[in-house]
């Protein structure tokens, strides 16, 4: 099992915890923790001392041991719809060519 | 079996020897078993993020992914909200989607039939279209006492809370183009008070700040709820601050976990809370301790009122305008500035014309459409500023509250004043430029008949101490469901519409310039309300809506009156109610009057049930209490019911708007299996199939919604539609399809659709905001970038306020907003809640319109002048400053003015509906003890979602009641052994546990009276691994006028030892208790 002298060498050469796992030929989130002594998926309850221990990252961790997340946040699909229902809205369109409409920022 | 030599090899001490661990402190120590266990985490495929579905605090998740299944959910460690920790409801999440528990099957039982059966999902779907189509055909209404209503009240929807928004906004947009007006969710009966309470109050009816922002407040108020057991994970926050050196108060009927880990628990009677925070007020007035200088700046309380308002101390208990004979303020004009005419929302304008409709509209609901706004203002009222007017607000609550002393409080409440006085010293002393103090409650505030003026009493002190808008300030309500702050947003509720736009009546709305007229206001940002009501109807009608139909106004079904889902009870009662669908809530168990609610049921022609479980709700025609009784007979009941499975948040995409208005997205993990499908399937393919079956209609009723815009992507094999596409029509677009970035751009000439005004800005850039997961560590405690929460991402609201008139913070430890002279705009931690250019010393021109007639020193700016309202001149049926009354049931006396209840409370006289003699009223004994109900943290309100879950019905398995030492001697009662409560409605059995935790409440009456209370959780009922009673069985239908919340949370009972009789005898014992006491049909309804 590497140490955490060894895991900490390796950050100072520019290495992540990716890397640095690599080499040592343990998991990214068992560097992170073999360093800090915190678990990389977040699981923890750091007190502010612990936030301050050479390797701890300043950043989210999980995904130094959890899957590839899923959270995407656009959509093509939705994107084209959008367009679709505006353009098919003749009197949106004419309304718009009109510019007498009043609202907050137009009023 | 091991060899001798794998044993050997197995045992510890010679792998220590022998290995590298030499202390054994490593893998030496580990056993076979130890190294064979695996997280069901390992080799997971995928993350994906999520968020809980149980309460409101929106505690993040991590669902886990392995072969198409999810294999495990934990807490999502980079939450702002949460950080990581669940609670054992959001630890059960697993079992909640995975577990046993659940059906995937379709299950359909025929009229009469004794069982159910199988049903093609498909098959299903058509019924239920065809149900829908002839009940809507056979109950429609073009016009109601010759107004135009066009709608049916022969269908009825309830539930909504635990749905997602999307979800909400298909129902309500499909219900109300097929003219169903009774649509109504959870948040009528959880938080329906909140709205009207802070919407009157401060402009806006959601929590003013969020739960994190507790973590900044030096003394923390909980009041009305169980926070550490209701809402745990938020209640991290108040334990930062406790950390941090911050008071803790708790005042609660009951000891729970929170009164454990506060530094002062206040026992108090249950539905007295009026009177305990009036006397603060009174504290706050008389020893000048509040923050003069925001007063003076930021709220009415120089506002002079009308000459002809005359108060509860002249009236006894009565304000100006009460009409005895219909129980109603009938005339509100008196409560009015002087003037000025502050006109709320609807119902109480001064139009001659439309007195006759007074009534109906004033119990239309009208109060909750103060959720964003709602008041007008016409003329400029006159001011005081050196307070001494006597008409002025100051004086007129100096005077209000002058009898709400601490000698008043020990003798209503029950509270020692040395007691009283220290919570009074704790809230003023961290209050002020420095400090700030919060308040925190939940439903044990807002299930009274005077439910929103509890809240309301607590919006008058923290305006007097200066602490709305402020860090560490603010009122946090702490909803109790995944998305009843967005249930009630994008409303599936009776009486607003998305945004809280009003539901338009059948005599006050006509036409869309006369909506306007009589809703919109002139100043402030209501006065936009056309952009907002334009844009809504162009999502809703899209091309169909022109400027030449009223952009298809006409086509809005109008509301008559109160159509409640307390109302709709009796519509079922009554024959004229049909076909009723029940998502995700469970009326036979959450509901006041649980009996009322199945008899309901069973005079229908048809019921949908959509659930995970076969809950009450669905079972009652063969397993209810009136089956065993002998009331209903199963053979008798002609009601159709359809059971319909629901998919769970993990197998469908949507947003949560939890309780600090925050919107979260969870992401579909897997497809539903079998016939689950998400409630946002099943509302948009029932709306597809009727529009198909009306396709070539030319029948006027059915153009309303064969014109729906209904044409969303649908997606995978289930054709499940696009939840996000949903959620891009609620935030809106421009002509060229730009989604719109804020509620700014909104116009009301048809060139922008919004499906929600308040939430405009979710979808901007095109870019779901709701799903922003931004990790609480790389960014400030706000959160921006978590999530998205309205308005325009403002996390504390009316944070204007938090600077001094000039912009300035009122001091550098309370800094939020201020004004950059250099930049020229308002910058801070948070999005300002103002306009972001409009300078401090701003003074509006005369005649100023709109947002521009808001001076640079007016923080609430969705009211009509800026200001928060001390007093509430419009929009409250009950009245302009909160005033103690007894509960409907009490067994004290009101001991403060002659009027015992709150007068133009909702009754509804029914012989299952019975009320109880009160105070001093003959056979008021026989019910002499109060009962206060709550939440448990194993469950979740009505069980849907926790008594088919193993690990929670494990933890709490039984019903139980909380009872006092002295109660027990006093009734025989063991613990652990079996008691029985009896009311007029119902009697029940549960577990007593004999504790300390229900104290007996001393009250300084003539003679002095000890009062016992009784505390019990009320999630249980017959179904389910936790079977019981339901606590409903004992409540009665008696509802707050404005909003029409029940009381559920101080009602008095009766309590005796041993088991409830069952069968016929229940009936009898009953109608002993009833006779006993003198009960009649007029018991308990007069004013």
């Amino acid at each position: 099992m590497p140490t955490r002298e060894q895991v900490l060498a390796l950050l100072d050469e520019g290495l992540g915890y990716e890397a640095a796992g690599r080499s040592l030929g343990v998991p990214a989130g068992q560097a992170y923790l073999i360093a800090t002594g915190l678990p990389a998926d977040g699981s923890g309850s750091p007190t502010p001392e612990d936030l301050r221990r050479p390797g701890v990252s300043a950043t989210s961790t999980q995904r130094l041991s959890n899957p590839p997340a899923r959270n995407p946040t656009t959509s093509d699909t939705v994107r084209a719809w959008i367009r679709a229902r505006a353009q098919g809205d003749a009197q949106m369109q004419q309304a718009a060519a009109a510019g007498q409409g009043k609202g907050p920022s137009s009023s | 079996m091991k060899s001798p030599r794998d044993a050997l090899q197995s045992w510890p001490v010679l792998r220590q020897l022998r290995g590298e661990d030499s202390l054994g402190r490593g893998a030496a120590a580990q056993s076979e078993a130890s190294r064979n266990l695996h997280a069901r985490t390992t080799g997971a495929d995928e993350v994906v993020k999520s968020v809980c579905p149980y309460c409101a605090v929106g505690c993040g998740q991590n669902v886990y992914v392995k072969d198409g299944r999810v294999v495990q959910i934990e807490g999502d460690p980079d939450s702002p909200a949460s950080r990581g920790r669940l609670c054992p409801k959001g630890s059960a999440t697993l079992e909640l989607t995975t577990g046993p528990g659940r059906e995937h099957s379709v299950l359909y039982r025929r009229p009469g039939a004794a069982d159910w059966e199988p049903l093609e999902l498909d098959t299903a779907m058509d019924m239920i279209a065809d149900r829908v189509i002839e009940a809507r055909r056979e109950s429609w209404q073009w016009t109601v006492d010759g107004g135009a209503v066009r709608r049916t009240m022969g269908i009825a929807s309830l539930g909504g809370a635990t749905l997602d928004n999307e979800e909400n906004y298909l129902i309500k947009k499909l219900l109300t183009a097929l003219g169903v007006i009774q649509v109504e969710n959870q948040a009528r009966v959880c938080h329906s008070s909140t709205v009207s309470a802070l919407g009157t109050s401060f402009g806006r009816g959601g929590a003013t700040t969020f739960p994190g922002d507790l973590q900044h407040s030096d003394c923390i108020v909980i009041q009305g709820s169980n926070m550490a057991e209701a809402h745990p994970v938020a209640f991290q926050w108040v334990m930062e601050a406790k950390a941090r050196g911050a008071t803790l108060i708790h005042v609660d009927p009951h000891f729970s976990r929170t009164s454990a880990l506060a530094d002062l628990f206040v026992p108090l009677r249950a539905g007295t809370d009026i009177a305990f925070l009036g006397a603060i007020v009174n504290h706050v007035l008389t020893q000048e301790a509040d923050f003069r200088e925001y007063v003076l700046a930021y709220t009415n309380a120089s506002t002079i009122v009308s000459e002809d308002f005359r108060d509860t101390e002249d009236l006894d208990g009565l304000f100006s305008g009460f009409d005895p004979e219909t129980g109603k303020y009938a005339d509100t004009d008196s409560w009015n500035y002087a003037g000025a005419g502050v006109k709320a929302a609807s119902g109480q304008r001064d139009k001659p014309q439309q007195d006759n409709a007074r009534p109906s509209v004033q119990s239309s609901g009208h109060s909750e459409s103060h959720g964003s706004g709602g008041h007008k203002l016409d003329g400029e009222p006159q001011r005081d500023e050196t307070l001494q007017h006597p008409r002025c607000v100051w004086q007129i609550l100096k005077r209000h509250y002058a009898r709400y002393t601490p000698e008043m409080v020990q003798r209503v409440c029950g509270v020692e004043p040395a007691v009283f006085a220290r919570v009074c010293d704790a809230l003023t002393s961290n209050s002020g430029r420095d400090r700030t103090s919060s308040f925190v409650y939940a439903v044990g505030w807002t299930q009274h008949t005077v439910g929103t003026q509890y809240i309301r009493a607590a919006a008058v002190l923290q305006l007097l101490l200066g602490n709305i808008g402020r860090p560490g300030g603010g009122i946090m309500a702490l909803r109790g469901h995944a998305s009843i702050q967005g249930s009630s947003d994008i409303p599936t509720l009776f009486d607003v519409l998305p945004g809280y736009i009003p539901m338009p009546h059948v005599r006050e709305h006509p036409s869309l310039e006369q909506f306007i007229e009589s809703d919109a206001a002139d100043t402030g940002y209501w006065a936009y309300m056309r952009a907002y009501m334009v844009s809504l109807m162009k999502a809703w009608w899209g091309p169909a809506a022109t400027s030449d139909n009223d952009f298809c106004f006409e086509y809005l079904p109008r509301l008559t009156g109160s159509h409640s889902t307390y109302d709709t009870v009796f519509e079922q009662l009554a024959g004229r109610c049909k076909g009723y669908f029940l998502m995700g809530e469970n009326p036979a168990v959450g509901s006041a009057n649980t009996k009322l609610q199945r008899l309901g049921m069973a005079a229908l022609d048809w019921l949908v049930v959509r659930d995970f479980t076969l809950i009450e709700s669905a079972t009652w025609w063969k397993d209810g209490p009136e089956i065993e009784t002998g009331e209903l007979r199963t053979a008798d009941i002609d009601t159709e019911v359809f059971f319909l499975p629901a998919a769970s948040h993990t197998e469908k995409d949507g947003t949560f708007t939890n309780t600090q208005r925050m919107l979260q997205w969870h992401h579909r993990a897997v497809e539903p299996e079998g016939d689950a499908r998400s409630d946002l399937w099943f509302i948009y393919h029932l709306g597809r199939r009727i529009r198909e079956k009306l396709a070539g209609s030319t029948d006027e009723m059915d153009r309303p919604v064969l014109e729906l815009t209904w044409d969303y992507p649908t997606h995978g094999s289930q054709d499940e539609p696009s939840a996000e596409a949903v959620l891009a029509e609620v935030n809106g677009w421009d002509h060229e399809g730009n989604p719109l970035s804020t509620y700014e751009a909104l116009r009301d000439d048809g060139s922008t659709a919004c499906g929600c005004w308040i939430y405009c800005g979710v979808y901007a850039d095109g870019v779901n905001q709701s799903a922003r997961r931004k990790p609480a560590r790389e960014q400030n405690w706000t959160g921006a970038e978590w999530g998205w929460a309205w308005p325009a991402n403002r996390r504390v609201l009316y944070n204007r306020a938090s600077a001094d008139p000039q912009g300035k913070p009122w001091s550098e430890r309370k800094a939020l907003v201020w004004w950059d002279e250099e930049q020229g705009r308002w910058t801070g931690h948070d999005v300002p809640d103002f306009p972001p250019d409009k300078r401090p010393d701003y003074e509006p021109p005369e005649g100023a319109k709109g947002k521009e007639a808001l001076a640079g020193t007016d923080p609430f700016i969705m009211q009509a002048d800026g200001r928060g309202w001390l007093y509430v001149p419009a929009g409250l049926a009950d009245g302009p400053l909160p005033t103690h009354y007894e509960p409907q049931d009490s067994p004290v006396a009101n001991a403060l003015y002659g009027q015992q209840r709150n007068p133009p409370r909702k009754t509804y006289p029914h012989r299952h509906n019975r009320y109880h003699p009160s105070g001093d009223e003959p056979g008021s004994d026989v019910f002499p003890f109060v009962l206060t109900t709550y939440r448990l943290t194993e469950h979740f309100t009505a069980g849907g979602m926790s008594r088919w879950n193993k690990y929670l019905s494990e933890l709490q398995p039984q019903l139980f009641c909380e009872v006092s030492p002295e109660l027990a001697a006093e009734r025989g009662l063991k613990d652990r052994d079996w008691a029985t409560l009896v009311t007029a409605r119902g009697a029940i059995e549960a577990r007593v546990l004999v504790t300390d935790r229900m104290a007996p409440i001393a009250l300084s009456t003539e003679p002095p009276r000890i009062v016992h209370q009784i505390g019990m959780p009320y999630h249980w009922g017959p179904n389910g691994l936790a079977s019981g009673d339901a606590m409903n069985e004992l409540s009665a239908i008696v509802l707050e006028p404005s909003v029409h919340i029940q009381e559920v949370k101080a009602l008095s009972v009766d309590i005796r030892p041993g088991r409830r009789p069952h069968g016929p005898a229940l009936d009898e014992l009953l109608d002993d208790y009833c006779r006993r006491a003198g009960i009649t049909a007029e018991t308990g309804v007069a004013p």
